[in-house]
């Protein structure tokens, strides 16, 4: 089903402050759907409010066609794995799972049965008798995790779940999550303020900003093409450049004009008219850099720059380059450097390429920034 | 870099001023002599007079029955107290929690003077009841600080984890909260019990005949030389209970 | 949940304490100071009628040096505690965690003990035939028939003695909240031990002072249990005539005035006291 979890045209504020802005979203049933978005952007209160902490100003909030808006948490069949796990810690492991399942007074067997077979998905059963104090931080949030999946709820909301983790573990975790929600198959909603989290466990990610969402899709198409700046910059790096379209040809490329580099050619992402002004987005790792000048081509953009700066991060390199008023953020795979064996000093006078796919059209309204 | 030494030596200086006294007591209670100016001899002579002094164990009862229900009812009203004072900012809990911390820091005697004024004023006869509502009127305040010190140290996403997986809000405070927090009501339900056993002054004031608490006891044994050195064995009983109460509270006020 | 139900729920949860110290602790305090205006019954109750009296009475010649020894003993006892429990909180704060918590159960155990029994020591100790009095003589720092109890001496001493943890606990606490790094500051500029801490460290525990010296004070000003056990005649302080004349006299009337007059000296330095906090905040704000 796809509009299993909606969200109906919801707001919320806080004294004069607007949390969350009219926000309007629908999650299949079964997918792995991220709320991302920088802290206040509301994506926080987004969340409380499905599970029921909060009560929207105005709009409705659907599950599984029903409307929820007005029942309060205990009565929803949405649980939580909160950002400090909360477990109760004067219940031991089994019981702390137990809790939700006789609250809804449960049979004993039932229960029994259903801590039993959760322990054994996140791999506790050895630890049922002990009591929160005693398990590591991993340990502590797969108990979190069990506690709210045995009640088979319709929706599973996890607050930023690997933010306490440490890399290590935060690796380890991803892989986790994604083997429960595959074997489990319930609606999972993650907030999360951190894009590489959101872009490994999500179908699809809504990116958030100062309570409304910018835009909902997969991690790939957000990466490839993002629709406004912020969502250029919050899931990844972007270079971005202002210019005029001067000449439309055939395929939808356009011939843009940028003011101290040149006319690189760019695909348009639709309608776009002669003269109009465009802001570009070039990611960094689409940027090579050879110390010859490339062979010229239609398809070919190269443009001069001398090298400013250079940070080596081990698997890659990222170079600051600047040209005329330009600095240009270029993001490289050591093995792909070519035309020459020496890294770019400082000072080097190189050339940048990017095909004209890479280079994406975003409408000025669009930026903010 | 060079650290002075006169703090430490002070610190060690005045914890010895605080238990000599004790210490001498104590072993005066086994001493023979009267005074205890020499060691004379150990001896159980005072502990077999204070056995066969009937009064004193009558005023033990008197003063465990009022401590046992003082401590009750301050457990009761200073939970509730404590619980609005952290759950509420409001104009009434300001007030409120200036008329909790008024009696932490007034003298006994001012606390026993009024309230003998308003027992004198109402007609109601000194004794038992006056002495249990003077007792329940200091040891409030003391609860409501340990309770409430508690449950700014309690983690209320556990309240919304609990209603999250379907408790209502009276099974999550049932379940939860209260487990978590009687500790914490328990080591202030102690501190009001070893207050009020301990209280001399304000018991002074609205006492009436026949209710000889066990501190007031202790006082009009001391006006009499005789029985200076059974006092001495009566301290020592009492110095021993309160600190295994003490220790109890303390575990209990520890207890995660 | 509705704001009128939210209402409804703070004012049940509130009442029953609000109400009880409402009738058992602000009734009490605003009926002595009502009585402190009616004349005594030859009875020993409280006649009709309104009187200036009992008030006049405090000008007495016997009640002013009462007052004026309860004052210079409270401030002397206050002076002599804190000196004694700053360098105190600045060591126990100074200290491992596990020795912390030794010292500050060291400080207050023998606090717990009942408080009679705690003077009655200091009695017995100080008694003429007492060990304390006898190792003075032995060690001829005192005459032979020296007494060292029924003086302001001992009266002072024990006072310091029971008020002490008062004193220390709060200092503690916000010691504890000091940054020990501002002393190694102040030492690398070139301040010896001395003037950091006092320059450094006392202002930087500025709160617990305050809080540390209302509670010493006030709680001496209403003391008369010790005064009656370790002093003489001369030494009386405020709350034994209190006690004096609600019982010996049967003078409520009489003895509430003099009540009047301690929760008056009480309070001044509370609300000095609580200004100064304001005033303090207002500076750092500004």
């Amino acid at each position: 089903m796809d509009d299993f979890l909606v969200i109906d045209r919801v707001s919320k504020s806080f004294g004069s402050l607007c949390a969350v802005d009219d926000v309007t979203l629908s999650v299949a049933q079964g997918e792995a759907f991220s709320l991302l978005g920088p802290s206040g952007c509301g994506k926080t209160t987004l969340l409380r409010m499905i599970a029921g902490f909060e009560r929207p100003d105005s709009g409705r909030i659907l599950v599984g066609g029903r409307d929820i808006t007005a029942l309060p948490p205990e009565q929803r069949p949405v649980n939580t794995v909160f950002q400090n796990y909360a477990l109760f810690p004067h219940l031991s492991v089994w019981e702390n799972v137990a809790f939700g399942l006789r609250m809804s007074r449960r049979p004993r067997e039932e229960i029994r049965g259903g801590v039993d077979r959760m322990l054994e998905l996140v791999r506790l059963a050895e630890h049922a008798r002990k009591r929160p104090a005693q398990l590591s931080g991993g340990q502590k949030q797969r108990v979190a995790i069990a506690r709210a999946l045995v009640n088979r709820p319709l929706v599973l909301l996890l607050d930023e779940p690997l933010a306490a983790l440490d890399l290590k573990l935060r690796q380890h975790m991803l892989v986790e999550l994604n083997t429960i929600h595959e074997q489990v198959g319930t609606t999972f909603i993650y907030v999360t303020h951190d894009q590489g989290e959101a872009m490994s466990l999500s179908d699809r990610i809504a990116v958030m900003n100062a309570g409304k969402v910018e835009q909902v899709d997969s991690p790939e198409r957000l990466y490839e093409t993002p629709r406004s700046s912020f969502v250029a910059t919050f899931i990844g790096d972007a270079n971005f450049f202002t210019g005029t379209a001067v000449e439309l040809q055939h395929e939808g490329y356009v011939r843009v004009m940028v003011e101290g580099l040149g006319s690189p050619l760019v695909l348009g992402n639709g309608v776009v008219s002669s003269n109009q002004t465009l802001k570009l987005m070039v990611r960094p790792e689409k940027i090579s850099l050879t110390l010859q000048r490339p062979p010229s081509g239609e398809r070919v953009n190269a443009f001069r720059g001398i090298v400013e700066d250079f940070a080596y991060f081990g698997p890659h390199t990222r170079y600051r380059v600047r040209a005329g008023e330009h600095l240009i953020i270029a993001q490289l795979q050591r093995s792909r450097f070519s035309g020459g064996e020496i890294d770019p000093a400082r000072g080097t006078e190189v050339w940048m390429t990017f095909h004209p796919d890479e280079a994406r059209v975003l409408k000025l309204e669009d930026v903010v920034s | 870099m060079k650290r002075s030494w006169f703090p430490a030596l002070l610190t060690i200086g005045v914890i010895a001023f605080l238990f000599a006294p004790l210490v001498v007591l104590v072993a005066n209670s086994f001493n023979a002599s009267r005074f205890g100016g020499e060691w004379e001899g150990f001896t159980w002579a005072w502990y077999e007079k204070l056995w066969a002094a009937d009064e004193v164990w009558e005023s033990l009862m008197i003063t465990l029955k009022i401590a046992f229900s003082a401590s009750v009812a301050s457990m009761l009203l200073g939970t509730l107290a404590a619980y609005a004072l952290h759950r509420f900012r409001s104009w009434l809990q300001d007030v409120h929690s200036m008329l909790i911390t008024l009696p932490l820091v007034m003298p006994d005697i001012l606390m026993g003077m009024s309230l003998l004024a308003l027992f004198v004023l109402t007609g109601v006869e000194t004794g038992l009841l006056t002495i249990w509502i003077a007792h329940v009127t200091f040891c409030l305040s003391f609860v409501t600080m340990v309770v409430l010190g508690r449950l700014q140290d309690f983690d209320f996403t556990l309240i919304d984890a609990a209603r999250d997986l379907g408790a209502t809000r009276v099974q999550a405070v049932k379940k939860v909260l209260l487990p978590l927090l009687l500790p914490g009501v328990l080591a202030g339900g102690l501190l009001a019990f070893t207050l009020s056993v301990d209280d001399y002054v304000i018991t002074f004031f609205v006492s009436g005949p026949g209710t000889t608490t066990l501190p007031l006891r202790v006082a009009s044994m001391m006006k009499t030389s005789r029985s200076l050195p059974v006092i001495n064995a009566l301290s020592t009983l009492l110095i021993a209970s309160t600190f295994v109460l003490a220790a109890l509270s303390f575990r209990l006020q520890r207890r995660a | 949940m509705t704001a009128d139900h939210q209402r409804s729920k703070q004012w049940l949860l509130t009442l029953p304490s609000l109400a009880w110290l409402g009738v058992f602790f602000v009734i009490p305090c605003v009926l002595v100071v009502i009585t402190a205006f009616r004349p005594a019954d030859l009875q020993g109750g409280i006649a009709e009628g309104w009187t200036w009296d009992n008030i006049h009475m405090l000008s007495d010649p016997s009640y002013v040096p009462v007052l004026l020894r309860t004052l210079w003993l409270s401030v002397a006892t206050t002076l002599l505690c804190l000196a004694l429990a700053l360098p105190m909180a600045f060591q126990i704060a100074r200290v491992g965690p596990r020795l912390r918590q030794f010292l500050l159960l060291l400080v207050v155990i023998p606090f717990l003990s009942n408080f009679l029994i705690r003077v009655f020591a200091w009695k017995s100790l100080l008694h003429p035939e007492g060990p304390l009095t006898k190792l003075l003589i032995s060690l001829r720092l005192a005459p032979e028939d020296a007494i060292l109890l029924n003086n302001s001496g001992p009266v002072l001493l024990v006072l310091v003695y029971t008020q002490l943890p008062f004193a220390i606990l709060p200092l503690y606490a916000a010691a504890e909240k000091f940054d020990f790094g501002l002393l190694d500051a102040a030492r690398d500029l070139g301040a010896g031990p001395w003037r950091a801490f006092s320059k450094v460290f006392v202002p930087g525990v500025r709160r617990g002072l305050i809080s540390a010296a209302i509670m010493v004070l006030v709680c001496s000003l209403g003391q008369y249990v010790i005064p009656q056990m370790v002093g003489g005649a001369s030494d009386e302080m405020l709350g034994s005539k209190i006690a004096q004349r609600a019982f010996a006299d049967r003078n409520l009337p009489l003895a509430s005035a003099l009540a009047a007059a301690l929760m008056l000296a009480a309070l001044v330095p509370m609300l000095l006291a609580a200004a100064w906090q304001r005033f303090g905040r207002k500076e750092a704000a500004s």
